[in-house]
């Protein structure tokens, strides 16, 4: 019975991108750690300055060796304490009058001149007097110049016109920003990447695993199924056989649930997507289940809606029938005695949805179970709510929407909307 | 051609799932039945027997089934029945797009196997079951012989014949062959009509009733064939 056997028959993977919070995960993991190592080296830094200015020879400044200049009728004299530095770590100093003269020399080196043009004086000022680095101190019509040795110091000038600075710091907010979506970008792919590898390893498992206990159990359910109307066995022991044999089929589902579950849990299972007619689907699988099922066991009351009866959805059959067998199981899991399922498929939002609602009169979801189905964390824990696990993920892959709930009057509610489109004659 | 003649192999390197198997086939009938344990084997008996089906795995120990079907098809057009512990639709497309005829999935009911085995070598070599032969339904005093399509009640008032419209002989036919199981309104516009789109549902109606009064003793009140509200129909 497959009525819809439309043009749209397809395959469709649909393609799980990584979540969010993982990307965001990665990408404060890769700045926070590229922040910690910057800082790191900032600390660092400071600390091996801070240490080689503390335990290595002072540094003289000019002014410090005029204060120390005394003018004495022999002329000028320094205290003895400071050309003990200077001396110390051969520095020299001279003292030029408001002529370029030198009027007063220390240790002074015999290449450096005794008279400077103006020309010279700007040009060491800022750089170096016959390569001996040197330091300037103006006091009124005087000037200090201080000399260390040749080749002890670099020495760069800094000057940034304001128009740059501005337009760097600018350019900084944007370099942030391009730094923020490089790192972003590099979390998505590796993310991807290994969530991807991660995945495909745990449905293989999962699937290897299925794969080896088929095998085996086909030769339980075979071996069962054989024994169950032997005459060689007494009718208790027919029994016994018949609940081995019950119980490998309910295995039997159990290893395909599983299966299929971890391959929907990482939207590894193609869609094949093809015209579905729910409502012939919906009559397709009560019929089924009521022929499995023991009448006295079940009773099934089905309601659809005559603008329901001429909709159709874009489904993955199987999934969907798998899906609705889940819930009918679920039912009959949880029943009393006297089992009745309705089921009712109504249009709502004038046709553009159908919508599912399965519901009984057994002893509903158990609280842990509904909390499970109602939480709206991503990564619930599938293992003990299988069958319906399945369900919530299927409708889910079909972009619906689903609820669970335990109806007042007891018993269980599940309602699932899916898109829907019109029958064309 | 005999059904029960037919040369099976079985090729699946699990030898307690091989013995299994001929048990049950040589049960259902099927003397005829060669293991094979591996590609290498399958080979082997394939050249020694040509066989009239194959029953193969898809895991072998030294190859896969896929490509051993493969190499098959060049020297025979006998069916092939896949029985993989493999249910993903990937791997079940992949079989019969490569020309099996049927795809069983581990963990299966002997029944099963043997059904699929049936109706595969029935459909390739035009067997006719002898089961088939009987093309008569009893329903109580009435009786449906679909061979000539007519419908004998044998009443108080003495024998009363009729015969079937043509949509009246499908639907009998459809229920006749799930007898015992609900078809549904679906199933049985498909078969009727041969298209699934709704709309047949209220002339299904009137054309179950016209049947209801040829071969029901009291129409109003159906014993055979039961309405199942909502889903479809029942032949008991």
């Amino acid at each position: 019975m497959n009525g819809c056997k439309g043009k749209e028959n397809g395959m469709r993977m649909y393609n799980k991108l990584p979540g969010i919070r993982s990307i965001l995960y990665f990408a404060v993991t890769v700045m926070a750690t590229a922040w910690l190592m910057i800082a790191l080296n900032i600390i660092f830094f400071c600390v091996v300055a801070y240490w080689y200015i503390e335990y290595n020879p002072d540094y003289i400044g000019g002014g410090e060796v005029m204060e120390e200049l005394i003018l004495t009728d022999s002329g000028y004299a320094l205290n003895s304490a400071m050309e003990e530095r200077l001396r110390n770590q051969n520095w020299w100093a001279m003292l030029l009058d408001g002529e370029g003269k030198v009027v007063w020399s220390f240790d002074k080196p015999e290449e450096v001149e005794d008279a400077y043009s103006l020309s010279d004086i700007a040009r060491m000022s800022k750089w170096y007097l016959r390569d001996y680095p040197v330091y300037l101190r103006v006091w009124e019509d005087y000037i200090m110049v201080v000399g260390q040795p040749k080749h002890t110091v670099w020495k760069y000038n800094l000057e940034f016109p304001e128009l740059w600075i501005d337009t760097v710091l600018k350019s900084f907010v944007w370099m942030v920003l391009l730094d923020l979506l490089w790192v972003l970008g590099l979390a998505f792919f590796f993310v991807r990447r290994w969530s991807k590898s991660r995945e495909q390893a745990r449905i293989e498992w999962v699937s290897g695993i299925s794969h080896d206990i088929r095998t085996p159990l086909s030769m339980v359910m075979g071996y069962s199924d054989g024994l169950v109307d032997s005459e060689n066995l007494t009718p208790v022991e027919r029994q016994q056989m018949a609940v081995v044999r019950h119980q490998s089929i309910v295995m039997k589902e159990l290893v395909e649930d599983l299966n299929l579950i971890s391959r929907l849990e990482y939207s590894m299972q193609p869609l094949r997507v093809e015209k579905v007619r729910m409502a012939a689907l919906i009559r397709e699988v009560a019929a089924a289940f009521l022929g499995d099922a023991k009448e006295e066991e079940l009773e099934v009351e089905v309601e659809i809606s005559s603008q329901a009866e001429q909709s159709w959805v874009k489904a993955d059959r199987k999934l969907l029938v798998r899906a609705l067998r889940n819930l009918f199981h679920n039912s009959l899991q949880h029943s009393k005695q006297g089992e009745k399922v309705e089921i009712w498929l109504r249009m709502w939002r004038e046709g553009k949805w159908c919508c599912v609602s399965f519901a009984d009169n057994g002893t509903g979801y158990s609280m842990e179970v509904l909390r499970q189905l109602q939480s709206r964390k991503k990564k619930r824990t599938v293992a003990n709510i299988r069958g319906l696990g399945i369900v919530y993920k299927t409708v889910l892959a079909h972009g619906g929407k689903i609820r669970f709930e335990n109806r007042e009057e007891g018993g269980s509610f599940c309602e699932m909307r899916l898109r829907a489109y019109e029958l064309k004659k | 051609m005999d059904l029960y003649n037919c040369k099976i192999m079985l090729v699946d390197d699990e030898s307690a799932l091989r013995r299994m198997v001929e048990e049950f086939l040589a049960r259902e009938g099927f003397w005829r039945v060669k293991g094979a344990g591996s590609c290498k084997e399958a080979r082997e008996i394939f050249g020694e027997e040509h066989p009239d089906l194959i029953l193969l795995d898809v895991m072998l120990p030294d190859g896969d089934g896929f490509s051993l079907l493969k190499e098959l098809r060049r020297e025979t057009e006998a069916p092939v029945i896949f029985l993989s512990a493999r249910d993903e639709d990937e791997n079940r497309l992949r079989g019969l797009g490569l020309g099996a005829d049927d795809y069983i999935t581990k963990p299966f009911l002997p029944q099963e196997l043997i059904l699929r085995v049936r109706a595969v070598l029935k459909r390739v070599y035009r067997i006719k079951d002898k089961g088939e032969e009987k093309k008569v339904i009893v329903l109580g005093r009435c009786s449906v012989n679909l061979g000539s399509g007519v419908a004998c009640i044998e009443g108080k008032e003495g024998k009363k014949e009729a015969t079937l419209t043509a949509k009246e002989y499908a639907i009998i036919e459809k229920l006749a062959v799930n007898r015992g199981q609900i078809v549904t309104i679906d199933a049985l516009c498909e078969h009727v009509w041969q298209d699934g789109n709704y709309g047949y549902e209220n002339t299904l109606m009137v054309h179950i009733r016209r049947l209801r009064e040829k071969i029901e003793e009291e129409p109003s009140h159906p014993r055979y064939l039961i309405t199942v509200r909502g889903l479809g129909y029942k032949l008991l």
